[in-house]
């Protein structure tokens, strides 16, 4: 692609015994959109943080430009942040929000602090403001405003001082389903047109897959996978990515040879290579690869145990010998069918064991999975960042 | 059967706010009262407010109070917001601990704060003064002050000390509500720690502010507890200036005063509540409020684009308030001083006036409730007073004590116009210490429509035909020098016996419910209103009494045949005075014919000044236009051959005066 403006190398952030990141690598290039993506705590938002310069790591440097930032506050850094919650300021109008960053005097070249003549703040938050849409809404109050138009303030508001690299904490976190799908769009395009580098946080997969030039899966402070939204989600490299995007069905295995897996005791072909002779590994089936035939003519044999009728197919779940299996299809079939299945070996990803294997993958509490997943699509996020008191009413 | 409770509790609520209110009604009312009684109604008149400004004593404690309350409101509101400020960078746990912390000293009860910074600060300045000591031995390039007492500065750091919670109290709510993204936000922008400060905290925590200053320059100007014990001898806030009034007899000036400060607290108290419901308002309906057109105004004025009316309004404010804080600290600027300490309503306070015109020098004119309170004040340590003009018998205790300072008579001149009759007396033998103030005498003021027959002997205090009617005085000195005198005792005796004799008097009218209680400054109330029919009191106050007596009350005043004690009231310096030029200035001034005649047409105690106890009559006769009741005048400045019959105390030896006490005690009523 491009070349690299920012590195972390080697970050360390923990406070007393509680380690928040644990020994992050990571190099983000110009103009990309870059996701950080990861549960509640995983230390995405800590990761933010230390970009933005609100958090100094405990150690491991923080690199911008090859320049050493650890120590640079936040007003001197070329990044700029979209909050959580916008943190619009609530006694400015519109204008006056974008125009923020333009009205604080800045060092020119001799060091000398210089004010933006009025002009030319005027000109640049209305550009600003028709570039998000929100022309005609300069005079309002914020608290007058949608949540997608505070939304759109808040992007402008960071976007006017021309950062080099744009920062957003999950900034579509409390935005509905359908406004959330069109600023998806919407912060695509803006990073097309400005040419700048977005580093955006989620814990929502969907929105990392399809906004993202590189998405880096986070979990427990360590960075589990980094790659395109193809790889990560074709190529998942443990069960914990595995199950994070998307849905998996992760089945203990044994690697008999280049390209033939052992799965319940029946050889399957993939196209998976280089691991040892017998040794063990977890198998990736996603949901939509596997085909459903009949009883007889299938590699494997089981039990429908639940139909969820869910639109464009059916998620049924059916007992192999005990392990519940999650299947997406387009054919109906009734629970208490026996049925049999097939998988393409391009169907099937081999993962080297981790101590993510076992953990997930397995859908006999299926529906209950299901609630967590609602549960855990908390406004508030993440505590790491903060800490004692990230958030409260 | 509801109906009826209904009515039940509608008349208890009733009663509730009766309760509540009347009381500050009345004083309300009574301050437009044309007489100077709180008791009769007498016309409306303003004339209470008008002489109210007019009083310099009210208006200098006003500018302390002002004062005291806008310096502590300023430097709490900036301590306390920045503390809350620094609270909210603490963890919950710790911060909230300190916020208990901080609501302590507010539920604290105020004497308890007050005692323990006056000894704080006592403390203080005596480890200072060893220091101080030390540190001018040592060097001799800066003199530092080595003897430091209370006043305005410790008065002022206590305010500050118990407004700071109430300015946190009001702030940390505001933090908690503000998004903590904001000030990151601001950082993000661009802003250092400071400038996201200016930009965007206070904007978000201002109504806090706002409302903690408020309320605590409402705490300060309300404040009397805590400013008493911190503000010194010399120091004088409107409550404390309330308080002291008061002592003497409450005039329609302390309603007035009263009146005024109730409506001034009510007035912030209101202002406050009505912007926070404004404010909740505001947050209730924000999401389809439509602004009006002054928060609109308040909209466009906060906008950075409007900075220069900002800076405007903001400079104009803090000019204001310079201004004001300096003619506030120009009243009690460093010219020359002299600190007076007398009695309640003693004094002429136009004679201040002239005097500090006449002289340049300040006078600070401070009160004291009793001879006991003021020696206890001076054993203390806590009073620096330069003239005190105390009784006889206090008089020669101090100089037994080597508490008083010889004067200087060769710079007294009218000390030669005090009468024979007052010098060489029993408490200054010599004529070294003291320049008499007032005399006057004890004797029996009764209501002559409420008395079978008028008496003419201390008898009557005892009289069970009397009963319920007499009031006895709250001064075991008084009470029983009548009793002493009434069975052929002296005043002064040390025989057990005799006193014990004098007390079985008394105590046997209070078993047959002779007496109506004991008092000391209701008595006032009491005659006047014709609540009780005798009392025994000193002529001066009878001649007060005697312009506020009720259409039916008929008070009359007789030095009883046994005959009673008479008084001399005089000015003495305390030894190592700081202003003892002034003080010499100030006695001579207030010894002369002039000053003496003034006062004594304002407190009604006859003068010791020869020239002025002359020309009295004519001189009345000259401003009132009328001819001044020559028995009258007799009562105030009584003929030498009753002044024969009077005896004057000395003080007495420890082991009586523990008698008195505990006789006083015994004897309940």
């Amino acid at each position: 692609m491009s070349k690299e403006l920012i590195r972390l190398s080697d970050c360390v952030m923990s406070y007393g015994n509680e380690l928040v990141l644990d020994h992050i690598d990571l190099y983000i290039n110009d103009k990309e959109f870059l996701t950080l993506l990861g549960p509640s705590g995983c230390g995405k938002t800590t990761t933010l943080r230390i970009i933005g310069g609100f958090l100094s790591p405990t150690a491991g440097d923080v690199l911008f430009d090859g320049v050493r930032i650890n120590d640079v506050p936040p007003h001197q850094r070329a990044v700029n942040t979209v909050f959580q919650r916008y943190a619009l300021f609530p006694h400015l109008n519109v204008f006056e929000n974008v125009a923020f960053g333009l009205r604080i005097p800045k060092a020119d070249e001799s060091g000398r602090k210089v004010k933006l003549p009025e002009q030319e703040i005027h000109a640049r938050v209305m550009e600003m403001l028709e570039v998000v849409n929100l022309k005609g809404f300069e005079k309002r109050p914020v608290s007058a405003l949608s949540g997608g138009q505070q939304q759109r303030v808040a992007i402008a508001r960071a976007l006017v001082n021309r950062p080099k690299v744009l920062l957003l904490d999950e900034p579509l976190g409390a935005l509905d389903m359908r406004l959330r799908k069109d600023m998806q769009n919407e912060l695509k395009r803006i990073q097309q047109e400005m040419e700048i580098t977005f580093i955006y946080v989620t814990h929502d997969q969907e929105e990392a897959l399809a906004m993202s030039d590189t998405v880096v899966v986070m979990d427990g402070g360590r960075i589990q996978q980094i790659g395109t939204p193809e790889d990560i989600y074709n190529e998942p490299k443990n069960a914990f990515v595995a199950d994070f995007i998307g849905e998996s069905n992760i089945i203990d295995g044994v690697m008999r040879a280049d390209g033939v897996v052992e799965i319940f005791n029946r050889r399957f072909q993939c196209l998976d290579k280089g691991f040892g002779k017998d040794e063990p590994v977890d198998v990736v089936i996603r949901p939509e690869d596997v085909d459903i035939v009949d009883e007889a003519a299938g590699q494997l044999r089981g039990t429908v145990t639940s139909v969820t009728f869910k639109g464009v197919h059916y998620d049924t779940i059916v007992d192999f010998y005990g392990f519940k299996w999650l299947i997406q299809t387009t054919d109906f079939c009734p629970v208490d069918s026996r049925i049999g299945i097939k998988i393409d070996p391009d169907g099937i990803h081999v993962m080297k064991k981790s101590h993510y294997s076992g953990m997930f993958g397995d859908y006999s509490s299926y529906s209950e999975e299901y609630e967590e997943l609602d549960a855990a699509e908390p406004e508030d996020g993440e505590v790491d960042g903060s800490r004692e008191d990230g958030h409260e009413e | 059967m509801r109906k009826q409770n209904r009515v039940g509790s509608r008349l208890f609520i009733g009663l509730v706010f009766l309760f509540l209110y009347l009381p500050i009604f009345l004083l309300i009312v009574f301050s437009f009262n044309a007489g100077d009684s709180s008791a009769v109604w007498k016309g409306f008149s303003l004339d209470w407010y008008v002489s109210l400004f007019q009083n310099r004593l009210i208006m200098e404690s006003l500018y302390t109070t002002l004062l005291v309350s806008l310096l502590a409101t300023a430097i709490a509101t900036v301590a306390g917001t920045f503390a809350a400020i620094g609270l909210y960078s603490l963890s919950r746990r710790k911060r909230d601990a300190l916020l208990v912390v901080n609501d302590i000293p507010m539920m604290n009860a105020d004497i308890v704060t007050g005692v323990s910074l006056c000894l704080f600060f006592v403390a203080f300045f005596q480890g200072w003064g060893a220091f101080a000591t030390w540190f001018n031995g040592i060097q001799g390039l800066v003199e530092l002050p080595t003897r430091l007492t209370l006043g305005f500065t410790t008065m002022l750091l206590a305010h500050i000390a118990f407004d700071i919670p109430y300015v946190i109290l009001n702030v940390a709510p505001k933090l908690r509500q503000m998004d903590k993204n904001l000030v990151d936000a601001a950082q993000d922008l661009g802003c250092t720690w400071m400038q996201a400060f200016w930009k965007v905290i206070l904007p978000e925590i201002k109504p806090g502010i706002v409302s903690g200053a408020l309320i605590a320059f409402t705490m300060s100007i309300d404040d009397f507890v805590i400013s008493y014990f911190t503000a010194g001898s010399s120091t004088s806030t409107l409550a404390m200036r309330i308080y002291s009034m008061t002592k003497k007899r409450i005039t329609p000036e302390v309603n007035a005063v009263s009146t005024l400060l109730f409506l001034s607290v009510l007035i912030l108290l209101v202002a406050n509540n009505v912007r926070e419901i404004r404010q909740e308002r505001r947050a209730v309906h924000q999401e389809v409020h439509e602004p009006s057109r002054l928060e609109r105004l308040s909209l466009r004025f906060s906008q950075p684009s409007w900075q220069w009316a900002r800076r405007a309004v903001a400079g104009a404010m803090a000019c204001v308030f310079i201004v004001v804080v300096m003619l506030l600290t120009g009243a009690t600027s460093s010219q020359p001083v002299v600190n007076v300490c007398s009695w309640g309503e003693y004094i002429d306070e136009d004679l201040i006036t002239q005097f500090e015109d006449a002289t340049g020098i300040r006078v600070n004119y401070q009160t004291a409730e009793s001879n006991e309170a003021l020696y206890s004040l001076l054993k203390s340590g806590g009073a620096d007073y330069d003239v005190i003009v105390p009784s006889d018998y206090m008089i020669s205790q101090l100089i037994e004590e080597g508490m008083l300072e010889e004067l200087d008579y060769s710079r007294i001149p009218n000390y030669s116009l005090i009468d024979e009759r007052f010098k060489d007396l029993p408490f200054d033998p010599e004529n070294r210490y003291t320049v008499p103030y007032t005399w006057g005498t004890l004797g029996l003021i009764y209501n002559a429509n409420m008395v079978e027959e008028e008496p003419d002997s201390w008898s009557a205090l005892y009289d069970s035909r009397n009963a319920g009617n007499v009031l006895l005085i709250n001064n075991s000195r008084d009470a029983l020098a009548a009793a002493l005198i009434h069975l052929g005792h002296s005043v002064n005796t040390t025989d057990e016996a005799e006193i014990r004799q004098a007390y079985e008097l008394i105590a046997d009218a209070n078993r047959r419910g002779v007496f109506q209680g004991k008092v000391m400054d209701q008595v006032f109330q009491k005659m006047e209103g014709g609540n009780a029919a005798i009392a025994a009191y000193y002529a001066g106050d009878f001649l007060s009494m005697l312009d506020n007596q009720a259409e039916d009350v008929d008070l009359r005043f007789v030095i009883p045949e046994e005959g009673s004690n008479w008084f001399v009231d005089a000015m003495c310096v305390l030894k190592d005075a700081p202003h003892y030029d002034e003080a010499m200035q100030w006695i001579d001034f207030i010894a002369s014919t002039e000053a003496n005649l003034a006062n004594m047409d304002y407190i009604w105690y006859a003068s010791p000044n020869r020239e002025a106890l002359e020309q009295y009559p004519a001189y009345y006769q000259e401003l009132y236009g009328e001819e001044l009741d020559p028995e009258l005048y007799e009562i105030m400045a009584v003929p030498a051959d009753v002044l024969e019959r009077c005896e004057m105390y000395t003080v007495l030896p420890p082991a009586t005066r523990a008698l008195y006490n505990s006789l006083w005690i015994e004897l309940g009523v």
